[in-house]
């Protein structure tokens, strides 16, 4: 594993189990590792030290873990904030997100892929603030705001305004799930939110032209019943050899 | 037998000779009654000389009441008596009339034959007043009877079956020798009141040859008790009933019956979705219940994997807690999924889907489990849209191409087809693996229940395709397979195609 300084990380579940069974290879894996087990609690240590990531359980007894993320966010707006969710709590995952949770996985999660979204949760973080306007690389494809144009493997994609705007907005989010209806509310206007088919049928199109198999996308992920994610940088790296089966787990249907 | 009561009884014809005796002994007394009465007056007219209208309109004061209030044959004999006992007195000194008025004998005769006539004609019209005035009287309390059926049989207990109810109610109500009450559907005959041979044969006789009628002898009414025109059971009467009214509570019955059948029904409807939902209610709470060991299971077992350190066998071990890990989640995810869709908890949300994404979606889905199967796809239009509710198809769409890789043989193509046939959508998955036995056809889409052939040959829970069969059901359509070597086994599905503006 790549040295790096030490991540501070709270983990909040009201499940010591499940605290239990994470501590151990979070500590060996370099991080340093507090727990809570109710989100007021949670709040408490937030307050008297610092952290560089929390883990957050959706459900727990007290104010629970929605509430709790509001209340985080309210005074550290750029915390990463991973939420512990389970399959059948589609609702609470957008309201999460669109809350401003950074990222979210779906019990039972498996521990490598639990590390690989913390990291690239800090990362993202911790890497510099990018201008909006400056283009983003990722993988084969590059996208330069400011001419508009989008290339694969150095070749000029043609795109339409809308797909432009769709591949903008989840290129600069990239490896963070936006919901459909943050993304249909940027590219169309809040009057759009509810038309999720609308958005389906445009990333369809989308994906027949920057992914060499559309039906089993690279880069343009899809996080069932919640939205759409863009490949982080360094995922896209890990992807090949790791991340593969895992991304996978929360579109297994349910 | 008495005279008077003649009318009622041709009306209630039922009704059987009984206590004649007392009756004719009653008929004698009014009778002599009446004669002693009209005889005194004779006298009394005699002896005080009266003249003759006079002492007609003597024996009219006694008549008239004795037509009235005992009947036409009494007041006819009494009358007959009052001129034979106003002849035979004034037979006996006929000079004194004839010689006071000798004009007077022939108007006597006429005085005397008016008196009878109007004897006769009051006594007739008296009786015929009386008559209706008893028939009213009888139907009163027979609607009154029948009113006061229909009643309690609202109230009764339909928990209880319904048949000796209404056998007791009925000889209660309507005062009658004996009831019985065969309901054909329980195939059972009930009876109250005095038998003398068991009406059990009778009854059903009277169901199976459909005979009602009346027997104004015995007294016996047989009722064939119809639902519409359907026969549900019999009744039998014996005792003071009119037709009609046997008619009207052989109706009530069949009403009952109706009553007692919906709501036996009912019951059982709600007794049944109650089970249902408590069993759902178990399975949702022992799937919620699952999570939590076995997140921490699959934390830890990963955790162990990414601490290092682990040599080829414990790697190996890991690996296998990791994987049956995930096969335990998923069945407690498809059990929780099962659990609602029974529950009907699952509220269908349509909308227009694209078909053709959401299949790029499903089989993006399985891409791990497709990795080495060939799969093709045959999309009648690129651009189909479907109202539906797209979680559940995708739900349904999942379970039949996860089926098919698993019963697959290595090497075959999955085919999955969407043909848009008659305002139906039907999505097909066919593959080449054992033939489904047509025995087993209907039941592989049931809970629990796995193909004989294939009990020992693949992990399975034996619940998906019976969500699979909800999903459809939910939206309205169907589901179906069929298997034979040559085309392979292939699971269809058909959605109605409803107009997208009705689609929210």
């Amino acid at each position: 594993m790549t040295i790096q300084p030490e991540i501070r990380i709270l983990v909040v579940d009201d499940e010591s189990a499940i605290r239990r069974a994470l501590r151990p290879p979070l500590v060996e894996l370099g991080f340093q590792v507090s727990e809570a087990s109710r989100g007021e609690e949670a709040l408490q240590m937030l307050r008297a030290a610092v952290y560089d990531a929390v883990l957050l359980d959706v459900n727990m007894p007290g104010i629970g873990g929605v509430e709790t993320l509001r209340r985080i966010r309210a005074f550290a707006p750029r915390l990463p904030i991973l939420m512990l969710t389970v399959r059948d709590q589609e609702e609470e995952k957008v309201e999460a997100l669109d809350l401003g949770a950074d990222d979210y996985v779906t019990k039972p999660f498996s521990t490598r892929e639990l590390i690989a979204r913390i990291r690239a949760a800090v990362r993202r973080v911790k890497s510099p603030l990018r201008a909006d306007d400056a283009p983003i690389e990722i993988g084969e494809i590059r996208l330069e705001p400011v001419r508009r144009l989008v290339t694969r493997r150095r070749q000029a994609v043609h795109l339409t305004r809308k797909e432009f705007d769709i591949l903008h907005c989840l290129m600069s989010r990239a490896g963070r799930v936006v919901t459909y209806a943050k993304l249909l509310t940027a590219v169309w206007g809040a009057d759009c939110r509810e038309e999720v088919e609308y958005l389906r049928t445009f990333v369809r199109q989308l994906r027949k032209k920057i992914e060499d198999d559309p039906s089993n996308p690279q880069y343009l992920l899809t996080d069932v019943y919640v939205g759409y994610r863009f490949a982080d940088a360094q995922m896209f790296q890990d992807a090949a050899e790791t991340v593969g089966a895992e991304n996978a787990e929360p579109d297994n249907a349910s | 037998m008495s005279g008077s009561s003649l009318p009622v009884r041709i009306v209630l014809g039922a009704r059987r000779a009984r206590g004649s005796g007392a009756r004719l002994l009653l008929f004698t007394l009014e009778c002599a009654l009446g004669i002693v009465g009209v005889v005194l007056a004779a006298a009394v007219a005699h002896w005080s000389g009266w003249l003759v209208p006079i002492a007609v309109l003597l024996y009219l004061l006694i008549v008239i009441p004795i037509a009235l209030f005992c009947g036409f044959w009494q007041a006819l004999i009494v009358s007959l008596s009052a001129v034979v006992a106003h002849s035979i007195l004034n037979a006996g000194e006929p000079h004194l009339h004839a010689r006071a008025n000798p004009a007077t004998d022939p108007a006597n005769s006429v005085t005397l034959l008016i008196f009878v006539l109007v004897a006769l004609v009051v006594s007739r019209l008296s009786a015929r007043v009386t008559g209706h005035a008893r028939e009213a009287e009888s139907w009163g309390s027979q609607m009154h009877d029948l009113y006061e059926l229909s009643r309690r049989t609202l109230k009764m207990n339909l928990h209880e079956e319904p048949g000796p109810q209404l056998a007791e109610l009925v000889h209660e109500i309507f005062e009658l020798e004996a009831v019985a009450v065969f309901d054909a559907d329980l195939h059972d005959v009930y009876q109250a009141g005095y038998w003398a041979v068991d009406p059990q044969e009778m009854a059903q006789n009277v169901y199976y040859f459909e005979t009602s009628d009346d027997d104004a002898e015995t007294g016996l009414g047989r009722r064939v008790v119809r639902l519409g025109a359907v026969p549900v059971g019999s009744l039998l009467v014996r005792g003071e009933t009119s037709p009609l009214t046997n008619n009207a509570i052989a109706s009530l019955i069949a009403i009952t019956f109706d009553r007692y059948r919906a709501f036996a029904n009912e019951s059982r409807i709600e007794t049944e979705r109650r089970t249902e939902q408590l069993r759902a209610t178990v399975l949702d709470s022992l799937a919620h219940a699952y999570k939590t060991p076995l997140t921490a299971i699959r934390a830890a077992s990963t955790g162990l994997g990414e601490m290092g350190h682990l040599s080829a066998g414990q790697a190996e071990l890991v690996g296998l807690i990791d994987e049956q890990t995930g096969l335990l989640s998923e069945l407690t995810t498809r059990l929780l999924t099962t659990a609602r869709l029974d529950a009907g908890e699952v509220a269908i949300v349509a909308a227009p889907v694209g078909v053709g994404a959401m299949i790029e979606e499903v089989l993006a889905s399985l891409r791990d489990r497709l990795a080495s199967m060939k799969v093709s796809i045959e999309l009648q239009d690129e651009n189909l849209i479907l109202c539906c509710d797209r979680q559940l198809l995708v739900m349904l769409l999942t379970q039949y191409i996860d089926n098919a890789c698993k019963y697959s043989i290595f090497g075959t193509t999955i085919t999955l087809r969407v043909e848009l046939v008659n305002k139906e959508v039907i999505f097909s998955v066919n593959s080449y693996g054992p033939i489904i036995p047509m025995a087993d056809r209907d039941r592989i889409f049931d809970r629990y229940y796995r193909s004989s052939n294939y009990s020992n040959r693949a992990p399975g829970t034996g619940i998906g395709l019976s969500v699979a069969k909800r999903v459809a059901l939910i939206h309205g359509g169907y589901v179906w397979v069929t298997s034979d070597e040559i085309e392979g086994t292939t699971f269809f599905a058909a959605i109605p195609a409803q107009e997208l503006k009705r689609c929210s």
